[in-house]
């Protein structure tokens, strides 16, 4: 029989790297490759120098931008926990075919692509649209400018990427014990210090792993803010683009995107670390 | 009788863990053996190796004087039951039973209809075209009976196929395996770690602990005469007493607790030896007097266990912890904290060789 | 606590469905820009986008590539998956992170690296150079579904058929396939839709030779906000009801066979 082990130990060695191979080497060279090119770029183009980190790390503009990435991805993420939350708590709270029209809801919303959905606020926030039209309607007589501003791209950010929130909070939600609930009341635990004590905390896991996704996404979101948003404070990826697209500036473009995806990879180092990446799209 | 299934030296040792050493085993044709242990005693394995799905570090698995090495699971001809039953959910009850004739090249046709006579055999005739999914725990086990069987395997094994069953359905299945199986005389292994499983349907027990066989015997010998200490503790309730042997040939020994007891002799021990002697609690009789021509110790009476129609009485001789069994009637005549007589006769006592 | 969660729940899901429903009154309205109430309805930017080919040309653009992405992606993942999933290796929890490494980086950082590795092959702007882009980005997507999936897989069953006779080939073909289908179709489906719906990298490298819809979508959007695009936006979106009820619709349906089937 020591020959047959030999043989199995062999091909169990063996077989999954030949099943591993073909996508291996297709994401070497489609993958790896591509982003091994922007990071070479970054210190090359146009001249190798380390010229486009000392821009892009001093010039006004760009720490501008960075500075006004992060606190719109804040303010977006805070905003999705404010908006999710409520419907996630009314989801895992309702009978079950009511919770289960909300999850379809949420599910529509989640598949229907950016761009409808960044054109559908396009639609409502517009000047002849229906949020000024009612605003008219109850006597504002002049609206404010709603539409290519911060305001119109924040709100638009916070509607696509609430259902990301939604879904991993309600996840959570809906695999609290009941009874945990309502022993923790029968022990005195009532409304707010239920709440704050009991429910958040067993929440807390849905509620991490919803803010670094709204986040991490929010902080390299390319459509809305530069369909929406306002063309003077743009987000970091807005202005990548502008550099490739209008400029030609590789290496600008790639410095920018460099700092971009050490950012986003730090923070979801850091995720990985505690909970591990598989869990967050899970 | 002529042995049919031969394992001879089986061992499996993973790395630093050794789950088999040395397994020797003759089956004969047609009969129904169990193999029984608890919980990583290596009866699994054991099967596995059999069946071609784990291969074993030593040793030899001979079918009808053929050795099975090198042969791959589906080059074995053995059907398996296995314990979560292993049905096809995308395929009906009939397709799953015609899947190994299917394999077998066999025409469709026919090869439902063999598959439905198989069905009426194992009691489910007219529900061929269910899926598992629309089948009862029960009615799905006996589909994968019929699966295993209807393509007239040289082995017919059976992986604890009862445990996700409730009690009755359990002891109807029983029943019903053992009706099958004598009908068609398939050599059949039996896994369970369900001791009255054993008892109750096997022609012999393989008695399974640590990696290793501790006696190959038939239901009733495995009761009244257990080679092993740990036979005799797993099957049944035992009192085991440790002695030491005053008179071999006579058949005397003495313990602490229980002064001198007379047992049996077997030959099987020699004078001043310290031997496990065993009773079992069903055999010892419990009483307010003294009961003349047995031997008669005094029990102080801690619980009383109380099922019904019969009873176990625990209490201790001097330090010596016994267990008796007595009718539900009978347990009336004593109470918790109370002395009584309890007391057997020499051929109550059996003497455990190892 | 609990009401005002509630009542705060119930506003939330008006915000959430409103801007899903606006574009479908918008998409019959007979304006020419966006105006709030319509002034008046009818289907004419539907004849629009189904005569114009340049709406029609992206729209097969993208139904090509996504399908493609979807063969090629699936090519790839199935096995992989296989190896990642039933096979313990060295160097496997670094393979485990890898796949899922493209839905780590930034789109918009990926399009800048296409861009110019692309370039220097020639095929920016071909449908080659869309379909291996977004290959790469479908791959951990494909590769979630498809894991959870075979992680579920009850092995047994394997060795079940393997004891009735099936050899290694005939198990996977007659007992591991068509139990795995489900999961196989969904995790399909998943690629293809992130390929349809995928907008950054296309706006870059796509250009007027593989012009994706996405791309055409964010063009018209940006420069003259062409009434076409609500009837797109209300196409797009009836499209992912069905796609959302249709599983939902075909489960009850099945059940329902079940229940009859059982009585």
């Amino acid at each position: 029989m020591g020959v047959n082990i030999a043989k199995l130990t062999q091909r169990t060695d063996l077989w999954p790297w030949l099943l591993l191979t073909p996508l291996a080497v297709y994401m070497a060279i489609f993958f790896v490759v591509p982003l091994a090119d922007v990071a070479i770029m970054s210190f090359t183009e146009p001249s190798p120098t380390l010229s486009n980190y000392e821009r892009v790390l001093t010039g006004g503009l760009y720490l501008r931008t960075f500075l006004n990435t992060f606190v719109t991805a804040i303010t977006v993420t805070l905003c999705c926990l404010f908006v999710g939350y409520p419907l996630a708590y009314l989801m895992a709270s309702s009978k079950p075919r009511t919770a289960m029209l909300i999850l379809l809801l949420v599910t529509m919303s989640f598949w229907t692509s950016f761009l409808v959905r960044t054109y559908a606020w396009m639609v409502l926030l517009g000047n002849n649209g229906p949020v000024v039209w009612l605003l008219q309607t109850i006597g504002m007589e002049r609206p404010p400018q709603l539409l290519f501003t911060r305001f119109s791209s924040t709100l638009a950010m916070v509607h696509i990427l609430a259902p990301y929130m939604i879904m991993n909070i309600y996840s959570v939600m809906r695999k609290i014990d009941p009874t945990l609930i309502r022993s923790a009341e029968s022990l005195g635990a009532r409304g707010f210090s239920l709440f704050r004590h009991v429910y958040l905390p067993l929440t807390a896991p849905g509620i991490a792993n919803g803010s670094v996704l709204v986040f991490v996404i929010c902080l390299g979101f390319y459509v809305t803010p530069v369909l929406l948003g306002s063309p003077r404070e743009q987000m970091i990826a807005g202005l990548i683009g502008n550099q490739i697209d209008e400029f030609l500036a590789f290496g600008m473009g790639s410095a920018m995107a460099m700092v971009l995806l050490v950012v986003t990879l730090a923070i979801l180092a850091i995720y990985h670390r505690r909970f591990g990446l598989d869990k967050l799209w899970g | 009788m002529s042995s049919y299934l031969q394992l001879s030296g089986i061992s499996k040792v993973y790395g630093q863990f050794t789950a088999l050493e040395g397994v020797d085993l003759d089956i004969g044709k047609g009969e129904f053996v169990t193999f029984l242990g608890p919980s990583g005693s290596g009866k699994t394995t054991t099967l596995m190796i059999i069946a071609g799905f784990e291969s074993a570090t030593s040793g030899t698995v001979e079918v009808a004087g053929k050795s099975l090495f090198g042969l791959a699971p589906h080059e074995r001809n053995i059907g398996i039951v296995f314990q979560n039953y292993g049905l096809f959910p995308h395929k009906t009850a009939a397709q799953n039973v015609y899947f190994p004739l299917q394999m077998r090249g066999m025409k469709k046709t026919a090869g439902l209809r063999k598959a439905e006579e198989m069905l009426d055999l194992v009691g489910l005739e007219g529900f061929g075209h269910r899926y598992p999914k629309e089948l009862s725990g029960g009615q799905q086990q006996r589909v994968a009976l019929a699966r295993a069987l209807v393509f007239e395997p040289s082995l017919l094994l059976l992986d604890e196929p009862l445990g996700a069953l409730d009690k009755n359905l359990r002891e109807q299945m029983q029943i019903e395996i053992k009706r099958i199986q004598r009908a068609l005389g398939v050599t059949t292994i039996f896994v369970t770690h369900d001791q009255s499983e054993a008892m109750s349907m096997s022609d012999r027990i393989v008695v399974f602990e640590k990696g290793r066989v501790q006696q190959v015997a038939t239901p009733l010998e495995i009761y009244h005469e257990p080679e092993t200490k740990f036979v005799a503790g797993f099957i049944g309730e035992s009192n085991l007493i440790e002695a030491k042997v005053t008179d071999a040939e006579k058949g005397e020994a003495s313990n602490a607790a229980l002064g001198a007891i007379e047992y049996a002799p077997t030959g099987k021990t020699s004078t001043g030896k310290d031997v496990t002697l065993m009773i079992r609690p069903e055999h010892i009789r419990l009483s307010r007097k003294p009961v003349d021509g047995r031997k008669n110790v005094t029990m102080k009476v801690e619980t009383i266990v109380n099922y019904g129609d019969n009873a176990l009485v625990i209490g201790k001789v001097g330090d010596l912890p016994m267990r008796v069994r007595v009718l539900g009637a009978d347990v009336v005549i004593i109470q918790e904290d109370e002395e009584c007589f309890i007391s057997w006769t020499r051929e109550n006592v059996y003497l455990i060789a190892k | 606590m609990n009401r005002f969660l509630r009542w705060l729940g119930i506003a939330v899901l008006v915000f959430i469905a409103a801007p899903l429903v606006i574009v479908i009154p918008m998409s019959f309205s007979e304006a020419r820009s966006l105006q709030f109430p319509p002034p008046g309805y009818w289907l004419g930017y539907y004849t629009a986008y189904f005569t114009d080919p340049n709406w029609l040309r992206p729209t097969w653009n993208s139904i090509l590539i996504a399908s493609a992405t979807t063969v090629l992606t699936m090519a790839l993942v199935v096995p992989a998956t296989f190896a990642l999933v039933r096979h313990r290796f060295r160097g496997k929890g670094i393979a485990d992170l890898m796949m899922l490494m493209p839905l780590a980086v930034p789109h918009i950082v990926m399009a800048v690296g296409y861009y110019s590795y692309f370039g220097s092959f020639g095929i920016v702007h071909t449908h080659l150079g869309v379909i291996l882009a977004h290959s790469c980005l479908s791959v951990p997507i494909a590769f979630l579904v498809l894991s959870a999936n075979l992680k579920g897989f009850d092995r047994t069953l394997e060795r079940a058929a393997l004891s009735l006779g099936a050899s290694p080939t005939k198990t996977f073909i007659h007992v591991t396939l068509p139990i795995l289908r489900p999961g196989l179709i969904i995790s399909a489906l998943f690629a293809f839709v992130q390929s349809f719906d995928e907008t950054v990298v296309a706006i870059f490298i796509s250009g007027r030779g593989a012009e994706t819809l996405p791309r055409k979508m964010f063009d018209s959007i940006r420069q003259e906000a062409d009434p076409v695009i609500a009837v797109i936006s209300t196409l797009l979106f009836l499209a992912v009801i069905l796609g959302v009820t249709a599983p939902l619709l075909i489960s009850r349906i099945r059940s329902r066979r079940t229940r009859i089937a059982a009585t």
